[in-house]
């Protein structure tokens, strides 16, 4: 069975316009978002952080909206949260702890 | 009479037994992809004049063009689902063709940065190589396949709805979007780590 969400267009014209200005939100904060040269490695972290959170949430859209997973049971939700907790879990700490391992 | 076991095909839980599959299949592409991505997180920190090095020398326009064009091919497969849930065969085949044209589009893109990376002899055994350009190839490559590996079953399905009786069902159209989703959501990883974070002691966000 085949879930009918209604008329869903609307959503999804918005998640696509909201997934473009991120993509250029993330360019911009790579290219263009200075932080002082003597900050050093938390200026790599931070800059990093913002990469990483404005990719979590162009994939929480993309999940919520065009996967229907705001529509489907709350079991299968759980189900897909966990490795995606573990995935960002692992993206956060590999680049912070290491980070300070490594420049320390 | 009732039964200890359901094994019908309509679940309890109304979720699908193959939409549930898809979702247990990506949960482990996720780990897949999460030993490149952990992998290349401590060696970027250990290396990070080779990974700005080798970072600067891609071209971050291309990999911003196939950005929008992938995020572009998310929304035209979720309106063929949409149009095909409503019976419109019509609007269903411009959209999926839509959508196997832009995986043809990311590919040709590719296939541009690829011949460059070539021609400079940065491709593994070439002088120039480095274990940055091995992250490159091994993850930009392995999402080309997986760009190939959905556009297959699409073309499959538009083709199928032309023949006689060949009306996809909209259950396993959702199921494959899912799988073109994941292919985005993998992308939306992979170009701010490999093109946009220069590590700033390889002289990041100053170029």
């Amino acid at each position: 069975m085949s879930h009918d969400h209604g008329n869903i267009l609307p959503s999804y014209m918005k998640v696509f316009y909201a997934l473009c200005a991120f993509t250029v939100l993330t360019v911009a904060a790579a290219k263009w978002m200075h932080f002082p040269p003597e900050w050093g490695t938390p200026g790599d972290v931070l800059h990093v952080a913002i990469g990483i959170v404005i990719a979590v949430m162009k994939v929480i859209m993309v999940m919520y909206v065009f996967m229907h997973l705001k529509f489907d049971h709350p079991m299968l939700r759980f189900f897909v949260y966990v490795p995606v907790f573990l995935f960002f879990v692992m993206s956060f700490a590999l680049n912070f702890l290491e980070k300070w391992t490594y420049t320390r | 009479m009732s039964s200890a076991l359901n094994l019908s095909h309509e679940p309890v839980t109304k979720v699908k037994h193959g939409k549930v599959a898809m979702w247990a299949f990506l949960a482990s592409e996720l780990m897949f992809f999460s030993g490149f991505f952990g992998t290349f997180i401590v060696l970027r920190n250990s290396n990070y004049a080779t990974f700005g090095e080798g970072s600067a020398h891609l071209s971050w326009i291309l990999a911003l063009v196939n950005t929008f064009i992938l995020i572009g091919s998310s929304l035209t497969m979720a309106m063929s689902i949409y149009h095909l849930e409503r019976h419109n065969t019509k609007l269903f085949r411009l959209f999926m063709g839509l959508t196997i044209m832009g995986g043809f589009g990311f590919l040709i893109v590719k296939y541009f940065e690829y011949s460059a990376k070539w021609h400079d002899g940065l491709f593994p055994g070439q002088e120039h190589h480095t274990v940055f350009f091995s992250f490159y190839f091994l993850m930009t490559g392995f999402h080309a396949m997986h760009v190939i590996g959905g556009m297959i079953p699409m073309a499959y399905m538009f083709f199928k709805s032309y023949t006689k009786n060949g009306y996809p069902h909209p259950g396993k159209v959702e199921t494959l979007g899912l799988y073109w989703h994941f292919v985005d959501l993998m992308w939306i990883f992979i170009f701010p780590a490999l093109y946009l974070m220069i590590p700033y002691a390889a002289g990041g966000a100053h170029h």
